[in-house]
C-alpha cells in the first residue's frame, strides 16, 4: 500500500514536473507569438503607410499633372478687394497676365468674325458695371498672313472698370471672355471668372 | 491570452483597414488607367527630333474615321459615310480663327485641283460657343455668320453645322484649325492641328489619295 502510495506520488510529481516545464514553455511561445504579432503588426503599420504616402504621392502629382495640362490663357491677378463709396461710380483696375506665346483680340478686334475680350460682371451682384475703359491693341500680323493685322493684346493688360455698389461687403465674380490664339491655332472662346470682393462704404 | 486576443483583433483590424486602402489604392490605379486611356486618345503636339516644328499625333492615324452625320448649311444631312471610295479632308475650322482664315484659301485651291480625281473637303464648323440644341436665336446668329464668311471666302465644298459634337470622337480638339486627311477606304492617314502649309496640306491630300 506504502508502496502504491509511493508510486503514485511519484507519478504526480512526474506529472508536475512536466506540467511546469509545459506551462513555461507554452509562456515562451505566447511570448514568441507575441513578439511575431507585434512584429507582423509592425510590418503591417509600416508598408500600410508606404502605401498611403505612395497613393498620397500619385494623387498629388496626377493632379499636378492636370492642371498643368490646361492652363488657362488669361490669368486674373489682381485686385481681391476694393473698397469703393456706396452708391458713387468709382474706378477700379483689373490686372491680368496672358500666358506667354498667346494673344487675344482687343476689345476692338480689327476683324469683324474675332471675338473680343470684354469684362462684365452679373446682375444680382450688388455691384453694377459702370463702364470700362479697354487698352489699344498692338497690332500683330500672322507671319504666312502678313497682309492681315490683328489688334490684340499680349503679356499683361489692364482694364479700367468704373463700378457702383451698394453698402456693404460683396463677393463679386467678374466675368472676362476672351479668345487666345498663338501664331498658328486657336483655342476656343472662353470666359474666366474674376472673383473681387467689393466693401460698399 | 486576454492580452493576445486584443492584439490580435488590433491586427486584424490594421490588417482590414490596410486591405480596405490597398482596395481603394487599386481603384484608384484603375480610374487613372482609364483616365490616361482616355488622355491617349486625344490628340496631342510632339516635339520634333532636333527642337522643329512640333507635330501633332493623332490617335486616329491608321484608324477608321469615326463617322458622323451633320448638316450643311441648306439643312441637308451630310455623312462621312457617302464620300466612302473619295479622299476626304475634313478641316474643323471656325470663324473666329484667324489661322482658319489664312488655310481657306489653299483649301478651295486644292480642292478644285483634286475634285477630278476623287478628292472632296468638308468645312466642318466648330465655332465651341456651347450652345443649348433649343437656342434658336444663338444658332441663327452663328448660321448668319458662317454663311458670310463661307460666301466671303468662296468655299464652294460642303460646310457642316456643329463640329462640336463630333470634335471628341475626332481626338478632342482643343485647338483649330484641325485636318484629318481620309483615304478611300475611310482611314485616317494623316493629321494635322494649326496651320502648316498649303504644300503639307497637298501631300496629305496626295497621301489620302493614294498617289
Amino acid at each position: 500500500m506504502k508502496e502504491a502510495v509511493l508510486a503514485e506520488l511519484a507519478r504526480l510529481a512526474e506529472l508536475g514536473s512536466r506540467q511546469v516545464s509545459g506551462s513555461a514553455a507554452q509562456v515562451r511561445r505566447s511570448k514568441e507569438q507575441v513578439r511575431c504579432i507585434r512584429r507582423a503588426a509592425g510590418a503591417v503599420l509600416i508598408l500600410g503607410t508606404l502605401a498611403l504616402s505612395t497613393r498620397a504621392q500619385i494623387v498629388s502629382t496626377t493632379e499636378k499633372t492636370l492642371a498643368a495640362a490646361k492652363p488657362d490663357a488669361v490669368t486674373f491677378l489682381f485686385p481681391e478687394q476694393v473698397t469703393v463709396p456706396a452708391g458713387k461710380s468709382s474706378p477700379v483696375v483689373l490686372h491680368f497676365r496672358i500666358a506667354p506665346g498667346l494673344h487675344i483680340n482687343s476689345h476692338t478686334p480689327s476683324d469683324e468674325y474675332l471675338i473680343a475680350t470684354d469684362f462684365s460682371i452679373p446682375e444680382g451682384s450688388g455691384v453694377r458695371l459702370d463702364g470700362a475703359a479697354y487698352p489699344a491693341g498692338t497690332l500683330f500680323t500672322l507671319p504666312a498672313d502678313p497682309k492681315t493685322r490683328l489688334s490684340v493684346y499680349t503679356g499683361e493688360f489692364v482694364i479700367q472698370a468704373r463700378i457702383v455698389a451698394v453698402v456693404g461687403s460683396h463677393l463679386v465674380e467678374g466675368k472676362l471672355r476672351y479668345q487666345a490664339c498663338d501664331r498658328n491655332q486657336c483655342l476656343p472662346p472662353k470666359t474666366i471668372d474674376v472673383p473681387i470682393e467689393v466693401i460698399g462704404k | 491570452m486576454r492580452r493576445n486576443t486584443l492584439v490580435l483583433a488590433a491586427v486584424l483590424l490594421i490588417l482590414a483597414v490596410f486591405a480596405w486602402a490597398g482596395w481603394a489604392n487599386w481603384e484608384y490605379r484603375q480610374q487613372a488607367a482609364e483616365k490616361l486611356l482616355a488622355g491617349a486618345a486625344r490628340g496631342e503636339l510632339v516635339a520634333a527630333p532636333g527642337g522643329g516644328t512640333p507635330q501633332y499625333v493623332s490617335p486616329l492615324d491608321g484608324k477608321a474615321a469615326p463617322a458622323f452625320s451633320l448638316d450643311d448649311l441648306n439643312g441637308k444631312r451630310v455623312s462621312l459615310a457617302s464620300y466612302r471610295g473619295k479622299a476626304v479632308l475634313v478641316n474643323f475650322w471656325a470663324t473666329w480663327c484667324g489661322p482658319c482664315k489664312v488655310e481657306t484659301p489653299w483649301l478651295v485651291e486644292l480642292r478644285d485641283k483634286y475634285a477630278g480625281q476623287g478628292f472632296e473637303v468638308l468645312g466642318v464648323d466648330t465655332e465651341a460657343d456651347d450652345l443649348k440644341a433649343d437656342d434658336k436665336a444663338g444658332w441663327a446668329k452663328d448660321k448668319a455668320a458662317i454663311d458670310k464668311f463661307v460666301a466671303q471666302e468662296k468655299m464652294d465644298y460642303p460646310v457642316l453645322l456643329d463640329g462640336d459634337s463630333i470634335s471628341e470622337a475626332y481626338g478632342g480638339l482643343d485647338d483649330l484649325p484641325a485636318s484629318f486627311f481620309i483615304d478611300r477606304d475611310g482611314k485616317v492617314v494623316a493629321a494635322s492641328v494649326g496651320l502648316t502649309s498649303e504644300g503639307d496640306i497637298e501631300s496629305n491630300i496626295r497621301k489620302a489619295l493614294a498617289e
